[in-house]
């Protein structure tokens, strides 16, 4: 009955997780082990000392936390086996992604400012700005141009590009009634127009950049989100049926047109057949996956960095070579908690633009998972995205850190009800 | 000795990993679990507690109707039996008990008191017959008791 109080918290399991992970890294050797037991050190007060916060101060949801550290943790342990410099900074960067998500949190919730109306002009604009800039300055690493690089830093716009678009998405659906469209001439004619087709002209100007960068995963994941926004918040089913037949249309166009879809395509129905070339990314992963049996190789004991991009894409197929079936599952069984404490809030709030920004992210959070793991395992096409909070990358770990902190901010401000279940649990 | 450790430890993290999951997965199976006997039929013997507020207006998980089949605690900590998340409510705020053939409701030492048709109980507890208003917290019920106890 009073299981919540005893050593096998939640919280301790992830401390516990941590404390162990780092001293396999101390043992895993390199010439700067012992920076690695200071910075678990850190890790561990770090998550520790905030998710305490988070429960002493009754901020909102004391999962989603949690199940970001679990995840983080088991990013960091496979990265720094995988690299030990990569790993190092990924635990730099994790610091650095809490704190973001601890600063995120206080300023929405305290402040109205990312709700507010005139916001509705700044997202998109903002989005369309840092396309731009992408387009004119970036490089292209890995095929997609999607890289800018300040002050020796690079960073992937689109990374925050996308939670913009979910809040805008959120004003939109909260302020619909008022969107006014005034002289809109159709083919001639001036007729009243449903204002969501204005979402829609921003939705596919946005995913017009990324194709115009070659960000197919990228591309994927807005449709996706863009169509479960349809879904959940308008109710023109034809409308969705269009989009669909829109979608299919494109990618079919888009496969007889470029000789880069028509490689994913061709992966995926059959890699055996260029195992040595094309198709030699997916098969290693299908290997690594498979020699990794029902408990994993042991961290360290495996080869999955055959694989190239293990550390960031294909991140997936070195925890199921490592960590096993159990291991993988365990990871996937993780996001389906985090989604669904998402899903909950925005069910449980009464704010459409709280609710549509908590089911944005959440939607984030859920499709690029599906789109990746689904990738390295040979379920959809590959395209390269990053795997929420595992995967290695600044860009990609601060900003999942920052919808993260938005996540926490909006059940917050849920019904006071949700932050008592915490004391009643003590 | 690296080996060694990391045979050893992949059994563990996958422990650590499911014996998270089940903390996690627990712990919010008792945010949302609250005793309910929504399946039962009306028609029973047992008297039962019946919400008057409307439960929209309520910004917390309630049922329509609480059945009291034996002795029951109600309050916002999950050790009750009937556990509401109603912040007016204590964490054991009230108990209902079955003695001398008649019902009762104690208060637990509630910060916000419960009332029977708007009188406090006191110390010594109150009895309840069919009909009566029961005040906890934010919530109004209706003590139903349709079956007649002086038959036996």
């Amino acid at each position: 009955m009073n299981g919540s109080n005893s050593i096998f918290k939640p919280v301790r399991m992830v401390l516990l997780f941590n404390f162990l992970a780092f001293i396999l890294m101390y043992f895993y050797g390199s010439e700067n082990s012992l920076n690695v037991l200071l910075l678990g050190l850190a890790v561990i007060f770090t998550i520790g000392i905030l998710y305490h916060i988070i429960k002493v101060y009754d901020w909102g949801d004391e999962y989603l936390f949690l199940i970001a550290s679990m995840l983080c943790s088991i990013g960091i342990l496979m990265i720094y086996r995988l690299d030990p410099d990569y790993g190092i900074r990924q635990i730099k960067w994790f610091g650095l992604g809490t704190a973001v998500f601890f600063l995120t949190f206080i300023f929405l919730g305290k402040t109205k400012f990312w709700s507010s109306k005139p916001m509705i002009y700044a997202y998109p604009l903002i989005s369309i700005f840092l396309f731009s800039v992408t387009l004119i300055f970036g490089q292209r690493i890995g095929g997609a141009k999607n890289w800018i690089e300040i002050f020796g830093i690079n960073v992937q716009p689109w990374e925050i590009i996308k939670l913009l678009y979910v809040f805008y998405a959120g004003l939109f659906f909260s302020n619909r009634e008022l969107i006014y469209l005034p002289t809109v001439n159709l083919k001639g004619k001036a007729i009243k127009i449903n204002s969501i087709f204005l979402f829609s002209l921003i939705s596919y100007v946005h995913l017009g950049f990324l194709v115009l960068q070659r960000e197919w995963g990228g591309a994927v994941l807005l449709f996706l989100i863009f169509f479960s926004f349809l879904y959940a918040f308008d109710n023109h089913r034809s409308f969705l049926f269009v989009n669909g037949v829109f979608a299919l249309v494109g990618g079919f166009v888009g496969y007889l047109l470029l000789d880069h879809i028509q490689v994913r395509i061709w992966t995926w129905i059959d890699p055996w057949s260029d195992m040595a070339g094309k198709g030699y990314q997916i098969t290693q992963s299908l290997f690594a996956i498979g020699a990794g049996g029902f408990f994993g190789t042991g961290i360290g004991l495996g080869n999955p960095e055959i694989i190239p991009e293990v550390h960031t894409d294909f991140i997936f197929s070195a925890i199921c070579e490592e960590m096993g079936i159990f291991g993988g599952v365990a990871v996937v069984l993780l996001y389906f908690l985090l989604v669904y404490r998402g899903i909950k809030i925005s069910l449980r709030i009464d704010n459409i633009f709280y609710k549509a920004a908590s089911f944005g992210i959440t939607a984030i959070f859920g499709f690029q998972t599906f789109i990746i793991i689904g990738g390295v395992i040979k379920l959809v096409p590959l395209t390269g995205i990053t795997l929420p909070f595992i995967s290695y990358g600044g860009s990609s770990l601060i900003s999942t850190f920052l919808a993260l902190g938005a996540l926490q901010a909006v059940s917050m401000k849920n019904s006071f009800s949700a932050s008592k279940v915490v004391e009643a649990d003590e | 000795m690296f080996e060694i450790l990391a045979s050893f430890l992949k059994y563990v993290f996958i422990i650590i990993i499911y014996y998270f999951i089940y903390g996690i997965i627990r712990l919010i199976y008792l945010d949302i679990s609250t005793t309910t006997h929504t399946g039962r039929s009306l028609s029973s013997k047992d008297p039962y507690l019946k919400l008057i507020n409307r439960r929209e207006s309520l910004n917390f998980k309630v049922e329509e109707s609480y059945f009291l089949d034996s002795t029951k605690t109600i309050g916002r900590s999950n050790k009750n039996q009937i556990i509401i998340k109603d912040p007016f409510l204590s964490s054991e705020h009230a108990e209902f008990v079955f003695k001398n053939n008649y019902w009762y409701v104690f208060d637990l030492g509630s910060k916000n008191g419960v009332y029977v048709n708007n009188l406090k109980v006191e110390d010594i507890g109150q009895s309840l017959n069919d009909g009566d208003t029961i005040h906890l917290g934010q919530l109004d019920f209706i003590f139903v008791d349709q079956f007649d106890r002086s038959d036996r």
